[in-house]
Order: structure tokens, then sequence, then C-alpha cells
């Protein structure tokens, strides 16, 4: 059965450009954080403190910034449902999504409060870093990809 | 004059292939919004931390001090990709309404960094020894977050606005050049 009542977000013109922008700050909040503990693992920035000192003190923003990206996202994504769904940059992103949350609250906690040895966190802060920097990629691709799956 | 450089930069071979590329552009303008989520929020950070709200078991100095060069680096990246963008557009950003006031905007940023330098960000030893964080500090942080907030979202503002289509001429100069030259 089709819905009755339309999106009241697509009665205005303004309601997508700022939930973007909300989206934007939501996400720099969180992946700035996350990428903070990053690039202590990778010896760069805040050198000085142990990682998981950084963790501990960044993690309340950390959840705070993905709360809003999610929040904002989902209402983008109400906009055009089907136009997301058929859209293979935003499927890709979706999947990124998922294993760079998962990936956060799993082993990069784990490894980040553990203060590991050099190898091992270089690893795990590059696939961190690798993982968020996809689902910005893709969430820039959908609005240049336009050809939907067959 | 600025309108006719602006068109002279958009039709360089470069700029071009940039604009017509349909992946090129939008990784570099992935890359913007990249180096926008990795320093942009170290820029958060530094400002909640002098506005109390975040990072308080470190000290003001080791915040600032060891964000400094890495923000930096970010500003570079981000940049980079901003001009590359505004390359491949140039004429239409001259007309564009959003694009103005991000320049504004980034002028306003650098007056900002110039007048707190002294007393603020290369005075974090004093507000580290203050009892409280000074009202001073915290105004900069407060106009910090303004600022690059209203940055963002004018940039993001730009992509909004249609064109004015009687007023650009440069691909179709470009087009003509092409065709001259092939001739």
């Amino acid at each position: 059965m089709l819905l009755a009542i339309s999106n009241p977000l697509n009665e205005s013109e303004l309601s997508f450009p700022v939930l973007e922008c909300i989206h934007i700050i939501g996400f720099a909040l969180s992946i700035g954080t996350i990428a903070l503990v990053d690039f202590r693992l990778l010896g760069i920035g805040m050198r000085r403190q142990p990682a998981a000192q950084l963790l501990k003190d960044t993690s309340t923003w950390t959840l705070v910034g993905i709360v809003i990206m999610l929040f904002s996202g989902l209402l983008l994504f109400s906009s055009d449902p089907d136009m997301y769904y058929l859209n293979w940059a935003f499927l890709i992103k979706m999947a990124c999504l998922l294993l760079a949350i998962v990936f956060n609250y799993t082993i990069h906690r784990r490894v980040a409060r553990s203060n590991p040895s050099p190898p091992h966190a270089k690893l795990v802060a590059s696939v961190s870093l690798a993982l968020w920097g996809a689902v910005i990629f893709g969430g820039i691709f959908i609005a240049f990809v336009n050809e939907g799956l067959t | 004059m600025i309108l006719s450089f602006a068109q002279w930069v958009q039709s360089s071979a470069f700029f071009t292939e940039l604009r017509l590329s349909w992946f090129v552009y939008p990784a570099v303008m992935s890359l913007h919004l990249l180096g926008i989520a990795l320093f942009g929020g170290l820029i958060l950070l530094t400002d909640m931390r002098l506005l109390g709200l975040a990072m308080r078991t470190h000290s003001v100095t080791d915040v600032v001090n060891q964000l400094r060069m890495p923000k930096r680096i970010g500003l570079i990246l981000v940049a980079t990709c901003g001009i590359l963008m505004l390359g491949s557009k140039a004429e239409e950003y001259y007309f564009n309404i959003f694009f103005r006031i991000k320049v504004l905007l980034l002028a306003l940023v650098f007056v900002h960094g110039w007048v707190f330098r002294r007393s603020v960000y290369y005075n974090t030893v004093e507000i580290d020894r203050a009892p409280r964080i000074p009202a001073q500090a915290k105004l900069a942080a407060f106009l910090s977050l303004l600022l690059w907030v209203s940055i963002a979202c004018a940039g993001r503002g730009i992509g909004y606005i249609e064109p004015p289509l009687d007023k650009i001429h440069a691909i179709e100069r470009f087009l003509d050049s092409n065709a001259n030259n092939h001739g």
C-alpha cells in the first residue's frame, strides 16, 4: 500500500541543504575525534598523551557526532529512498559505514585502550581512517552516479 | 577583470579536463570533505577545549601546540582541493553568492587568527595558569566555531545556486577556440 502522506521534509527547498550542513558538522565531530586517536596511533599530533587517554576523553563527543550524523543521514535518505536504494555509491557507503562503526567499537577501541606496539597500532589506525574515508567518498559519489543497479 | 581572469583559468586545458572528468572532480570534492572531517574535527576539539567542554584532562598548551601542525597540513589539503574545484568552475563561482560569502568568511578567519594570536593561541601557558579560562580565550573559541561552521554551510550552499546562463560564455568560447585550432 502506498503511503497517503508525503514526506513533510520535501515541502521545503531548504530542508535538504540545512540537513546536509548538520550532517557535515556531525561527521566532522565524529570522524575528527576518531582521527585524533588514529593520528596518535600513527605517531602524529598529540603524541605526549597515551592513546587510551585520548580515546577516553573524546569518546563522548565521538558518540554525539555519530548520533547527529546518523539522524541527519536518515532524514536525508527519507527525501528520496528509491533513488538511494538503487544508487551503487550509496550501497557501498552503507557497507563501509557499517564496517567503520563496528570496527570503531570493537577492534579500534580495544587496541587504543591497550596502548599497543607501533606496527599493530599503525595498522588499526590506517584501517580506521581508510574505512571512514571510503564512507565520505561514497557519500560524495552518490550525487555523481545516476545509473541505478540493473 | 576578475571575471575575465576566471574565464581564462576555467578554460585552461587542466581545469577543463578536471571539470569534464566524471570521477576526478568528485574525487577532489571527496578529499575536500575528508579534509574537513579530519581537520575540521581538530578545530572543533581545540575550540571546545578553550571553552572547557572537551579534553579537560589535557592542558590548553598541550592541545593547542600539538594540534597546530596537523591543522595546518589539513588546511593545506582542504584549500588545495577547494582551489581545484574553484578553478574548474571559476566563472560560475564568480557569480555565486555563497562563494562570495565564503571568501569573506575565510578572510575573517585570518583576521581572527591575527587578532587572537598573542592573547590566546601563543599565550596558552598563561591561560593554563589562570584559575579559570579567560573570557578572551572563550571569545576566540566561540568566534572560531561560528566562523568555521558558517564556512562549511556556505560551502554547501555554493552547490545550490544555479549559474546565470545568460552571463556565462566560457564554454562556448572554449569550444570555438578549439574548433579554430583544429580548423
